[in-house]
């Protein structure tokens, strides 16, 4: 019967692309333990050579730090920062309020070499070029649409009334905030902080041009190697980003799975 | 939204207290993203001596016009590639069981996670003359010498085909989902073969969403960096990379912040355009 | 009253369909639907009636037995090939389309010229009282007008048979009630085949020439309403059409299709016996609430019982009783409230009887 013949057709086709998909997150494993000294498949044996060179880089130690470091700092910021601003545009909830929770998005459609030109030249001003606080502020302000999205969606399936109620018993705004609101939306709260948490980890454009020769992230790090030679140890970090990624994605569904379905 | 509009008015706590824990975040938009976005669209029109002489460049400069026609060529066929591509997944992911559709869901979230630049990595390695793509077709015997697939616009292609097939397939399915299954049963049911129901039924009303992953696809590749940078070598140039090599090597800042304003312009534009077909913010996830 | 023709329509030969091959969603089902004839399937969810419905229409494959139409087997015609309109529960009204190119959308796959397609599309919207709505959007109509646009266009292609899947389910009861009569008329004007599906007894009544009733994947009884509400072959039809009583009792003897049942509160009660049991076996008596007699009414009746009132319901056209009898207090009584009927107060004691032939034993 032609009518399975025409679906089994897309599917197939579906499973090809889905595989086209998926090919680099594994493609890049077999390669880091190559043998040779450029970018192929290992060709005789599996070597654990440019393992061990990148488990005894400094400089590669150093990077590894420094994103983390960073991440986790700006990732703290955004969180607070882009949590209360969700909470309060939601209960504001006017034309205003909804205006701030647009233009919060911003950091996400406007191409990021836009914004790297511009916050470039404000460190300049500012003498904040190659500085902790100047990079951990630009990744704080670009990771707060995260924030304020997945918070945003948790607080759309709070009734609002409950705000009221908890007014309406005697609380103030803090009290409120702490013992009804915030607890409510903890799963959208942990979310944004991962996603918040892995846009810096991954950021590369802006670095670039703040970075100044202070900050060699992980993936400005890559970059200049990558640029530079294509040395297979960048296969070995490439891996060990991907472990990375796929352990914090898994702490992500596992929060979801927790999370009551709306 | 029902909104608090029909509490009583007495309830209605001062949103004073609500403003200010916006603030901090509000703040740091104005003074870090905003003020330092106003400072390139000044600069494009201030350097290096007031008026429009850097936007003159859009229309007599040769090499400004490769890099934008380089740049809307490789954006199309990215959108075209990954819309095609991505219709297909979405659509066999509606039709699939749910564990089958779980996998498929994996599939194409797992490189949504992965750093763009991994992922351009990953691909020089796969396109490489001597990468596992290239070893493979020649084993088989299907080419006796390596393709070129990387530092050309095949490699770019490919590499941002991947990284944008991910916005597709999800924006599709998201509105494909919505679809009432019905429709198309009915349709059936009133003699309409499946490619007819398909195509009278089903297709137009996906609609918003090839227009929204489209939109979407569009203004995310116009602005992209990391990927063309990588896989093209240098030789593919594209707008975001141009604008880079202004400001880095040239230092002509005033070519380059007017570069990356039209870019910006651009792209805001297409969102505004789209805003009023579709709700913008749900692209983004919300 | 229409019965069986000899030559059906349509015709379920021993179908049997089950989704996951263990439990069967309709089972052992044989039923003939008259040409011309309005036939509801009837039922609660889970019984097996949308099933049989969506079999027809040739969404689902039976997974034994045949399906005739017109004495030909579709058991294996594709759904676009069957011929046969239908109406969905929410409309399935196409989004993407106006009213005129939904109701064109059968004649549009198969080809039908545009002239003609003008033409019976103008002749479809003036049939559901729709005329000049033909530029609209679906979603601008009402959702009575909608239902209305489902039907045009389930009819305009003349199909043979039209099936209708619970159509009024989103209406309010106003509007339903006004909707059944139209379709009713239309089903008389038109003289085409109608197979309907509802959960609702009313709606099954008021529309339909047969009902056929539906528990768990069983066909229980099908037959014109009256003789479904007067006649019940089973508990479950009592139970489902309208309210009834249904005292347990034991048979001690029949004969004839009469027999006398004993209630454990030891009362010996005559009623009417549509399936023989051996004596000893446990029935239910079922009597309507509206057929019980009461006071000096009863007292020529052969089942005669003492009875208090333990409440009074006025319900504007009826007053309902709710009597402490047979040892518990959820015997119902309904009395019509014509002119002159007596006012009743709780805690009274009053006689109660029926007739042997308004009282029926069924088995479980």
């Amino acid at each position: 019967m032609n009518r399975h013949h025409a679906t089994g057709i897309v599917t197939a086709f579906a499973w090809m692309v889905l595989g086209f998909l998926a090919l680099p997150a594994f493609a890049v494993v077999p390669i880091s333990f190559t043998d040779t000294r450029y970018l192929a498949m290992p060709d005789e044996h599996w070597s654990l050579q440019h393992w061990r060179a990148f488990l005894s880089s400094r400089e590669w130690h150093d990077s590894i730090w420094q994103s983390l470091w960073i991440a986790c700092v700006s990732t703290l910021g955004a969180v607070v920062a882009g949590t209360l601003c969700a909470i309060g545009c939601w209960r504001v909830s006017s034309r205003w309020s909804e205006r701030v929770r647009t233009a919060m998005i911003l950091p996400m459609a406007v191409p990021t070499i836009v914004y790297a030109l511009g916050i470039y030249r404000l460190y300049v001003d500012l003498d904040l070029v190659g500085s902790a606080i100047g990079i951990v502020f630009a990744h704080t302000v670009t990771g707060l649409p995260y924030v304020v999205l997945t918070v945003s969606a948790s607080l759309a399936n709070i009734d609002p009334r409950l705000e009221q109620a908890a007014r309406g018993l005697g609380a103030s705004v803090g009290q409120t905030l702490r013992w009804v609101i915030v607890p409510n939306v903890v799963p959208g709260i942990l979310s944004g902080a991962i996603f918040a948490f892995i846009h810096s980890w991954d950021e590369l454009i802006v670095v670039i041009f703040i970075g100044g020769r202070a900050f060699f992230t992980l993936p400005r790090r890559m970059w200049d190697g990558i640029n530079d030679n294509l040395d297979p140890v960048i296969a070995v970090v490439a891996t060990a980003m991907i472990l990375f990624t796929l352990l914090v994605l898994s702490a992500e569904l596992a929060l979801r799975a927790r999370r009551p379905r709306s | 939204m029902p909104s608090q509009s029909n509490a009583p008015a007495g309830w209605r706590p001062r949103h004073g207290a609500y403003w200010l824990i916006i603030l901090p975040a509000l703040a740091m938009l104005v003074f870090l993203y905003l003020v330092p976005l106003a400072d390139v669209l000044v600069t494009s029109i201030t350097d290096p001596k007031p008026g429009l002489d850097n936007y003159l460049l859009l229309f007599t400069s040769t090499s400004v016009q490769k890099t934008l026609l380089t740049t809307l060529r490789i954006a199309a066929l990215t959108t075209f590639v990954a819309l095609l591509l991505g219709y297909v997944v979405a659509y066999a992911m509606r039709a699939a069981n749910s564990s089958q559709q779980r996998l498929m869901l994996f599939c194409v979230l797992l490189p949504f996670w992965i750093s763009v630049l991994v992922r351009s990595f990953a691909w020089i390695a796969l396109l490489s003359s001597r990468g596992p793509v290239n070893a493979g077709l020649m084993a088989w015997g299907l080419i006796d010498e390596p393709l070129p697939l990387v530092r050309n616009e095949t490699g770019v292609l490919i590499g941002m085909v991947h990284v944008m097939l991910p916005y597709a397939v999800l924006t599709l399915y998201a509105n494909m989902r919505g679809i009432d299954v019905r429709l198309v049963a009915a349709a059936r049911s009133l003699g309409a073969s499946r490619f007819q129901a398909f195509r009278m039924v089903f297709l137009p009303l996906t609609r918003p969403g090839l227009i929204g992953a489209g939109t979407l696809v569009f203004i995310l590749s116009l602005g992209f960096y990391v990927t063309p940078a990588l896989l093209g070598g240098g030789k593919v140039l594209m707008i975001a990379e141009y604008v880079a090599v202004q400001i880095n090597d040239t230092l002509r800042w005033g070519l380059g912040t007017m570069l990356a304003t039209t870019l910006m312009l651009s792209v805001l534009a297409a969102l505004w355009a789209l805003s009023r077909v579709l709700d913008v913010k749900r692209l983004f996830g919300a | 009253m229409l019965s069986p023709v000899p030559e059906p329509l349509v015709r379920f030969a021993n179908v049997r369909k089950s989704y996951d091959g263990t439990v069967d969603a309709v089972r052992a089902l044989n039923l003939e639907v008259a040409r011309s004839e309005f036939l509801t399937l009837l039922g609660p969810s889970g019984s097996g009636k949308t099933t049989t419905l969506t079999m027809l229409a040739g969404f689902e494959r039976p997974t034994e037995g045949r399906i005739f139409v017109d004495g030909e087997d579709i058991t294996d015609v594709p759904v676009e090939k069957r011929g046969i309109g239908m109406v969905f529960q929410n409309y399935a009204l196409f989004p993407n389309m106006t009213v005129a190119e939904n109701i064109a959308f059968p004649l549009r796959v198969r080809g039908v010229s545009r002239a003609e397609m003008t033409s019976k599309v103008v002749r479809a919207l003036s049939m559901v009282r729709l005329d000049g709505f033909g530029d609209r959007r679906p979603q601008q109509l009402s959702g009575g007008q909608q239902q209305r646009v489902a039907v045009a266009r389930a009819l305009v292609f003349e199909p043979r048979l039209i099936l209708l899947d619970e159509p009024l389910g989103a209406l309010d009861r106003q509007l339903r009630e006004q909707m059944q009569y139209e379709l009713k008329h239309l089903h008389q004007r038109l003289d085409v085949t109608m197979v309907y599906v509802t959960h609702d007894q009313v709606e099954a009544m008021t529309m339909s020439d047969r009902v056929a009733v539906f528990s768990t994947g069983a066909l229980r009884q099908v037959d014109v309403p009256r003789r479904l509400y007067e006649a019940p072959a089973s508990l479950f039809v009592a139970r489902f059409l309208g309210e009834s009583n249904a005292l347990p009792a034991t048979v001690r003897q029949h004969d004839e299709g009469c027999c006398a049942a004993t209630l454990a509160t030891g009362e010996t009660v005559t009623a009417v016996m549509p399936v023989p049991c051996a004596p000893g076996s446990a029935v239910h008596l079922v009597v309507r609430p509206e057929k019980i007699l009461l006071g000096e009414a009863a007292h020529d009746s052969p089942n005669r019982f003492a009875a208090r009132i333990a409440e009074v319901t006025f319900l504007g056209d009826q007053t309902r009783l709710r009597l402490a009898a047979f040892g518990a207090d959820d015997f119902i009584v309904k009395l019509a409230n014509t002119a002159g009927q007596e006012t009743f107060a709780p805690g009274t004691e009053i006689d109660i009887g029926w007739q042997a032939e308004d009282c029926r034993a069924l088995a479980e």
